[in-house]
């Protein structure tokens, strides 16, 4: 389209390919490779080994795996209602009242993580909300790190649905909360299945807030993966990273299968 | 699951795409309901407990230094240390740095999938979207194996010329984070700019083409007017996020490498300083969050 | 069960998108609300149906003041533009939701379901989704789904504008057929087309700029339109600048003899004559001029004639040997078919 000369397309595509294969494709291949690995001496690793992946997916490790998975899925959860309630109730709003709820909801983004997780701290280790040293304040941060997210992706959806589907429904005689669940939630839930996963995603993934907060006993698995790397097991570390990775790729593919189906048009 | 991340995209980072899904006219007036506020009540509450609460006891406690009181002189202090300085300006040139990579780097990658279209390019953007699934500290992980002390690079080097060690020192400099936040940020500039391309009348660039413009002008004068409104969300939601970046700086374990962040951190967990962290968390706060005021403008205006 | 606009005004941010609309529906009628778009004729199908509020009037449902009801309470039914079908249920469960909505009872909501489907044609599509559907389908299950709650008054807003030409002419058949076996159901039928509401309503209230400008039966306004605007937008209509006279009208230097029905002499005014009823050759009320274009429309002629600077139109049967373009041709019409328009002339024909 842009580049008509053979020559021309071969030059974009090297191009291309010098910078994508090195930037995006070797990290993820290099993980890999070190998590099958016990030293990398020259270009290719050594010590053929599963030793890693036997560590990782039971005692401390499965501990670690399963506390990230109930914190994504409380928080996510959480996240949702909140923010599917909170998109729901800026649309009946007036444009100003709701400029000033995006703008709410959407400010954790703006916050950095760490900060969210220090401002958790400060807050749930004093009275009246005591909180420090229980697994509640990871959830809470991590709901408050993804709320942002399921808010917008909610609202966007809300923006599109026709609304001539909700007048026609009242004017069948369905009552606004008839309609709410009969209608609008059925229609929105492929953006609510896409919020969940997001989220999920994202707390999966989270570290800088978790760092800060993480009682003994609920130590999800970045944190894990973080202490392997800080102490210097690097190819354990790799092999957690891959599990965290496969894990995360796991269930987005169920959520989107679940979503597909829901999906009507 | 590339949907997932799609959504992702779409949603929340690619508001430079102009006209996607445009807007149906908005339903007239609808009739006033005094229980719309009510119930707006609820999640505000629960927000103003978890977030909007901890935030204004941070900006508290930044007032409140160990000795008693309030007082400016946890700011004071801060501000005269040396340590702040370096990590602001850390922060700040790492940011700009970053984004301004992505910005180049992710423009040069869609434009090849957009317009220069591969067999598998579509296969290629999916990548590029599980990419934002995966959380950022993965890269350095990653490039501790490539160029670490004992790693590929430097192994290629020791085994091509038999040296006792090679030449790449460079990933717990300042240079190793820019690397790793180039490398994590740029699928979030390719995003929307992919939408944005995905938007663009191929046919202008068939006439365009068709009345003697050579590609490079094509870019300029057609490609580039077009992707503006996404290069400048796009760019902008990446700066924020560089700013807030943690992770990335935490893994490379370097100790020359302070950003505010890795800052508040230090205070807070390994110095129990609570009130410096709390005004380095201030500080940080306001800078991102009005870059963040700023992206919203700026990506409201593209969307218009 | 009729509808009633007292005075109704609406009113977005302090523009006035209808106003003062006073209008009678009579029960078992059909109304069409005609005009272009921004005429407020989509407003005022939306006040009843209680989607927008009022800023002064009321709404009358029969007796009842539904002004302050809320759209659920007010038992319409309603067909809009784009269907509005559920897309995540079956047509049957589409065709049940007002029944469901208002807790009808189990046992009665499948007769009734089956009994809607029927009556639209669709019975053999119930298991299917909207989606499944072609748009005629569609428009007849949102028309199945209006009527399921058996409503007294129907609220239809430009439905048959998303079908294509065949489609609609068969639909309108086919409403006209429904309220032939609903004869008790109102109908306020919005629409910009005039053949819709010249076909289907038994009276056409012309809509222009946020007003009502005319309304009656659809001979009336065809025949003898009252204002330029519905003279032009129901039918075709030749609008000639005249001058009041005695017993006539002054067009173009000379005297048309029509019935000026007591205007005052020297008032200007606007003379409606349809095309169809203009004639070729000399007869009572002569024009002469020069042919401007000549339109072979299979079963007509459609002439353009330029008569001192004016055009005029003239449908004639198929002409064996029509005249030529820049020929001088005499066109003329019989006293009965002209109407004088006296009120909102403009000041230009």
């Amino acid at each position: 389209m842009l580049v008509h000369s053979r020559k021309g397309k071969w030059t974009a595509w090297a191009v291309f390919f010098v910078l994508f294969l090195p930037l995006f494709a070797l990290p993820l291949l290099v993980i890999l490779a070190a998590s099958f690995a016990t030293s990398w001496p020259g270009v290719l690793p050594a010590g053929a080994t599963t030793a890693h992946y036997a560590a990782a997916t039971r005692g401390e490790a499965l501990q670690a795996l399963v506390t990230s998975l109930v914190t994504a899925v409380t928080a996510s959860l959480l996240a949702l209602i909140a923010g599917t309630w909170a998109a729901l109730a800026g649309a009946a709003l007036g444009r100003r009242r709701r400029a000033v709820l995006d703008a709410l909801f959407m400010l954790p983004v703006a916050v950095p993580p760490v900060v969210v997780g220090l401002a958790v701290l400060v807050a749930f280790s004093q009275p009246p909300f005591l909180l420090n040293g229980t697994r509640w304040i990871v959830i809470v941060a991590h709901t408050v790190l993804v709320t942002a997210f399921a808010h917008q992706s909610v609202s966007a959806a809300l923006e599109r649905l026709d609304p001539a589907c909700e007048q026609v429904a009242a004017s069948l005689g369905a009552r606004p909360a008839y309609v709410l669940w009969r209608v609008k939630l059925p229609l929105l839930l492929p953006s609510l299945g896409a919020a969940a996963g997001l989220c999920f995603a994202l707390s999966m993934g989270e570290l800088s807030a978790t760092v800060m907060l993480y009682p003994p006993d609920w130590t999800p698995l970045t944190v894990l993966i973080y202490a392997a790397t800080d102490r210097g097991a690097l190819f354990a570390g790799s092999a957690l990273a891959v599990v965290l990775m496969t894990t995360t790729l796991l269930v987005l593919l169920a959520v989107s299968r679940v979503r597909t189906k829901a999906s009507y048009r | 699951m590339g949907s997932v991340t799609a959504e992702k995209a779409a949603n929340t980072w690619g508001t430079g795409t102009s006209g996607a899904g445009a807007a149906r006219p908005r339903p007239a007036a609808p009739r006033p309901r005094p229980l719309a506020r009510l119930w707006a009540l609820p999640p505000v509450a629960a927000l103003g407990l978890v977030f909007l609460y901890p935030l204004a006891l941070v900006v508290r406690q930044s007032f409140q230094p160990d000795t008693g009181g309030t007082s400016l002189t946890p700011y004071t202090d801060m501000f005269a240390s040396t340590a702040f300085h370096q990590a602001l300006w850390t922060t700040v040139w790492l940011a700009c740095a970053a984004t301004a990579g992505c910005l180049v780097l992710g423009f040069v990658l869609a434009l090849v999938i957009a317009f220069v279209p591969f067999p598998g390019a579509r296969a290629v953007a999916r990548f590029v979207d599980v990419f934002l699934s995966f959380p950022s500290f993965l890269i350095t992980l990653a490039l501790l194996f490539v160029y670490g002390s004992v790693g590929m690079a430097n192994g290629l080097w020791t085994d091509l010329t038999g040296a006792a060690q090679g030449p790449f020192r460079f990933l717990t400099t300042p240079w190793g984070v820019l690397l790793a936040e180039i490398t994590y940020f740029t699928p979030f500039v390719m995003r929307p700019l992919l939408a944005a391309f995905s938007q663009l009348d191929t046919g202008q660039l068939e006439v365009a083409a068709g009345l003697g413009a050579r590609p490079a002008r094509i870019v300029r004068q057609i490609v580039l007017p077009e992707a503006r409104p996404a290069l400048a969300a796009g760019g902008s939601l990446v700066l924020v996020m560089c700013l807030n970046e943690f992770g990335i700086v935490l893994f490379t374990g370097a100790k020359g490498v302070t950003t505010l962040p890795m800052l508040v951190y230090g205070k807070a967990i390994l110095e129990s300083d609570y009130p410096g962290a709390c005004v380095v968390a201030v500080v940080n706060i306001l800078i991102s969050v009005g870059l963040y005021g700023l992206y919203r403008v700026v990506s409201r205006r593209a969307r218009a | 069960m009729g509808i009633r606009f007292d005075s109704v005004t609406v009113a977005y941010d302090g523009n006035v998108v209808l106003d003062a609309l006073d209008l009678r529906v009579e029960p078992g009628e059909v109304m069409a609300l005609l005009g272009p778009s921004g005429s407020g004729k989509t407003t005022a199908l939306r006040a009843v149906a209680g989607f927008v509020r009022p800023a002064s009037g009321r709404v009358f449902l029969g007796d009842r003041d539904v002004t302050d009801l809320p759209p659920h309470r007010r038992g319409i039914g309603m067909v809009v533009q784009s269907y509005a079908l559920f897309p995540h249920m079956r047509v049957q469960d589409n065709v049940a939701f007002g029944l469901k909505a208002r807790r009808v009872a189990k046992a009665e909501i499948g007769p009734r379901v089956a009994e809607a489907l029927e009556m639209t044609g669709m019975a053999g599509y119930a298991r299917r989704y909207p989606r499944e559907l072609s748009g005629g389908q569609q428009q007849r299950v949102a028309i199945a789904r209006a009527l399921a709650i058996r409503p007294d008054v129907l609220l239809l807003d430009e439905p048959l504008s998303a079908l294509d030409a065949r489609l609609r002419s068969g639909m309108l058949a086919e409403l006209a057929r429904l309220h032939r076996e609903l004869p008790e159901v109102s109908i306020l039928y919005v629409t910009h087309d005039q053949v819709e509401a010249l076909t289907l309503a038994d009276r056409i209230a012309v809509m222009d700029q946020a007003r009502l400008k005319d309304c009656g039966t659809p001979q009336e306004l065809y025949r003898t339109p009252r204002t330029e605007f519905t003279a032009s937008f129901v039918g075709n209509a030749n609008l000639l600048p005249v001058t009041v006279g005695d017993g006539g009208v002054s067009f173009a230097g000379g005297m048309l003899k029509v019935d000026t029905g007591g205007a005052a002499p020297g008032a200007r005014a606007t003379l409606c004559v349809r095309p169809h009823l203009v004639g070729l050759g000399s007869g009572p009320n002569q024009l002469t001029g020069t042919v401007a274009e000549i339109q072979w429309r299979g079963s007509t002629h459609r002439l353009y004639v330029d008569v001192d600077g004016h055009r005029i139109m003239a449908d004639l049967r198929e002409l064996k040997e029509p005249p030529v373009h820049g020929r001088p041709v005499t066109l003329h019409f019989a006293p009965e078919d002209a109407t004088l328009l006296t009120a909102g002339v403009s000041g230009d024909g």
